[in-house]
């Protein structure tokens, strides 16, 4: 709370801020990150797969199609789900920042390329598939969750995050109403029905 | 005092701000609004009509924008991408915590939190206003509910409230409009509780949504989207910019001045009456002035508070109508976490449409006419409601691939959450101060010193298990609950500070919210309440507004004021 901070703040209220952060596409956000935290050709190509893989093509687009992985690369260098706090205890071998945080990006890449035995991109896809499949599994294991919690889990919830969110996967694969305009408490629920991207209390409560 | 600038000065511009400038100006009076934000539109809602896929980050927001700005409003769980611009920034609004944690969150804007509130009305019983007498925390109200009956019946027609009548003595029946309905889950909670515990009645959420529009005062009726806090165009809840203010304004009688924080009152000792108001413009730090021959404070609890401490002259040394002492101390927030969450099977095949936007609550059953609480003599109650989960409920399960793309889509398994509200006991050691530190105009900061006490847990250990009880007589199978309570602030619903009595030597208010020392100022927002009920409280503080405002303008009128 430094008057300093204050200062650089004064031209910049709220509403300018968002008014402002309303016209900035997440593409010139994604540009505008520092060189650090930009991520590479690799990075991005291994987000977008690993997206699809979270989130395939179906009748409705995958998630990598609509853009995910730039989403999560966005979202880990901003630290959205809390992927900027620092990590304490974190095994040997982490990509951490000097702040403690972990790069998720580095440490995806690094892990799957070690259960590849090489490069995971190089992989046919029924093996990346499979290779993908054991480290989710390995981070949602029955019973408590361990102390430091597969980042994976992070991984995984800004893709859904950015899915989900998209236009295709919150209008095309769930339902959104902007307006329902009525309220009705109970109908039935039919096979096929699609879960609703507008539910708020339930996005927020899963 | 001679030709003042206003009839009177009203500091604030939210639930009970707007309030008091619409009874104020509707009864002819001159009236001049402070408010400390910028200028809000009603319809000037940037944001919402936004989807998710037109926000930069996706309706989250910047994680790393909330670190640096809103340490603080990032707690908030209605503190998102598409609401921040309803929020203060905690940089250019600092606060001192003093021993204890306190969550300040705040909305310094015109319309203030009536912009961002949870809309929820409810009176307050004689349970309530009896409840200090009853087991001597803190001092008795001078009032009681026959006192405000008739100013709730006034403000709940004004607000448009919806809500169901369910006779309850502790949580009295108002002027509703029709009910939102229960969902299928709900429903039968209800009907499975009251079979066990016939005291125990979950109804629908009571709120400030518009089940009929009001097409005279230019309100729709509720669209069913529950995103009220980004601004709602169609004036379907209540808000300064949906209600108050365009009354106070169709008088032609007021005046409104943003970007106005107010730093003090000028006091008279000689005719002891207030003068004149003094504030700075926060865009070019000019201080400037007004007079007038009445002021409401209505800055919000802590911060009306905080103007009183800082008005502090060689007449008032220790704050502004603080003859007794006790400005500052017996502030309140509710207790409040989640006791209960639980799945609810049976309902697969039924669904809603729609999104309400209210909850269910199950009013108080505890230390009513028996004290039947262990360790605590106050109420609690719960709010709360049944939903389906959608695609979040991926984040905490394993799968990737086709299958689990196809159980995404599919609206997932209905869950009860029941989240406790636990009446917070009157303390003398909860307490605000000035703090040394300045904030950024050079305004002594607010020092805010709160802790929950033994009774608060008491309160939510019974409720921990109350709640799970009734959700597995219901049919649920409880997957988890608390029964810590989050820090003070996380009710939103602090109050307190500048308590009204009968004795002007323990309190600061009289029976009316006027001053005991001071004819001419009236303080009717959350500052005033003596107790905290375990209800939320806007609904009371615009009943009491309403009433101080009748009973200013008569004795105005009369020449006594």
């Amino acid at each position: 709370m430094t008057e300093q901070a204050w200062n650089r703040r004064t031209f910049l209220g709220a509403a300018t801020a968002l008014a402002a952060a309303l016209g900035v596409s997440p593409a010139r956000l994604l540009a505008g990150l520092p060189a650090s935290e930009a991520p590479t050709a690799r990075h991005s190509a291994l987000l977008r797969e690993v997206s699809q893989l979270v989130i395939p093509r179906t009748d409705t687009a995958g998630a990598g199609d609509v853009g995910t992985g730039a989403f999560v690369s966005l979202a880990l260098a901003h630290g959205l789900k809390d992927t900027r706090a620092p990590i304490k205890d974190a095994p040997a071998g982490w990509p951490l920042r000097a702040d403690g945080s972990l790069r998720h990006d580095l440490w995806l890449e690094r892990t799957l390329d070690q259960r590849a035995g090489g490069d995971f991109l190089a992989r046919p896809p029924a093996q990346r598939h499979a290779l993908l499949a054991a480290l989710d599994a390995e981070a949602f294991p029955a019973g408590p969750p361990p102390a430091v919690p597969s980042p994976w889990r992070a991984i995984k919830a800004l893709i859904l995050t950015g899915y989900y969110t998209s236009e295709e996967g919150g209008s095309k694969e769930l339902r959104y109403e902007a307006v329902p305009g009525r309220w009705d408490p109970d109908i039935a629920l039919h096979k096929g029905d699609r879960a609703f991207s507008s539910d708020w209390t339930a996005v927020d409560f899963g | 005092m001679t030709n003042p600038d206003f009839d009177a000065i009203v500091v604030g511009s939210g639930i009970t701000g707007g309030m008091a400038a619409k009874q104020l100006t509707e009864a002819g009076l001159k009236v001049l609004m402070l408010e400390r934000g910028r200028p809000i539109e009603h319809g000037d809602y940037p944001t919402e009509m936004k989807a998710p896929w037109e926000m930069p980050f996706r309706g989250e927001g910047d994680a790393e924008l909330y670190a640096r700005d809103y340490p603080v409003q990032r707690l908030n769980r209605h503190f998102t991408e598409f609401t921040q611009n309803h929020f203060v920034n905690d940089v250019e609004s600092p606060y001192q915590q003093g021993e204890g944690a306190f969550t300040w969150f705040r909305s310094y804007q015109l319309g203030g939190r009536s912009l961002t509130w949870g809309r929820q009305c409810y009176r307050w019983s004689d349970y309530d206003f009896g409840a200090n007498q009853r087991d001597g925390h803190g001092t008795d109200w001078p009032i009681r509910y026959a006192d405000l009956a008739p100013w709730y019946d006034k403000a709940e027609d004004f607000v448009g409230v919806s809500g169901a009548k369910e006779e309850l003595a502790q949580l009295p029946d108002g002027q509703f409009q029709p009910p939102m309905a229960l969902n299928i889950v709900e429903q039968t909670v209800r009907e499975r509780i009251l079979k066990q515990w016939p005291d125990r009645r979950l109804t629908v959420g009571r709120t400030a949504n518009l089940t009929q529009g009001k097409p005279e005062l230019g309100r729709g009726p509720c669209q069913y989207r529950n995103i009220c806090m980004r601004g709602c165009s169609f004036g379907a809840y209540f808000s300064t910019q949906s209600s108050t203010l365009p009354a106070a304004q169709a008088t032609g009688r007021l005046t409104v001045i943003t970007d106005a924080q107010v730093e003090k009152l000028d006091y008279d000792p000689a005719t002891r009456r207030i003068t004149g108001v003094r504030w700075v413009d926060t865009k070019t730090r000019a201080r400037k002035s007004a007079t007038a021959r009445l002021v409401f404070l209505n800055a919000g609890s802590f911060n009306s508070v905080h103007i009183l401490l800082n008005s502090a002259s060689e007449a008032m040394p220790h704050g502004l109508a603080n003859a007794s002492g006790v400005l500052g101390t017996h502030i309140m927030d509710h207790a409040n976490t989640l006791s209960a969450a639980a799945i609810m099977p049976g309902f697969e095949q039924h669904t809603s449409f729609g999104n309400r936007p209210t909850g269910i609550v199950i009013p108080r059953f505890r230390n009513l006419d028996t004290l039947d609480g262990e360790g605590f003599t106050r109420g609690y109650s719960f709010q709360g409601g049944a939903l389906q989960s959608t695609w979040t409920q991926g984040t905490r399960e394993g799968g990737i691939g086709v299958a689990y793309k196809d159980h995404l889509r599919a609206p997932g398994p209905w869950r009860m959450v029941l989240v406790v509200f636990a009446e917070s006991v009157p303390r003398a050691s909860n307490r605000l101060a000035l703090s040394k530190v300045l904030d950024p105009l050079g305004v002594p900061q607010l020092e805010i010193n709160f802790s929950h006490g033994k009774e608060e847990l008491a309160a939510l250990a019974d409720a921990k298990k109350e709640a799970a009880a009734m959700l597995t007589a219901a049919g649920g199978q409880v997957i988890f609950g608390f029964d810590h309570p989050g820090p003070g602030g996380t009710a939103i619903h602090e109050m307190g500070g500048a308590r009204m009595g009968h004795d002007p030597a323990s309190s600061v208010l009289n029976k009316w919210s006027q001053a005991h020392d001071i004819a001419n100022l009236f303080v009717t927002d959350g500052a005033q309440m003596s107790s905290s009920a375990c209800q939320n409280p806007s609904l009371t503080y615009m009943a009491l507004t309403m009433r101080a405002a009748d009973y200013a303008v008569t004795q105005m009128k009369q020449g006594v004021i």
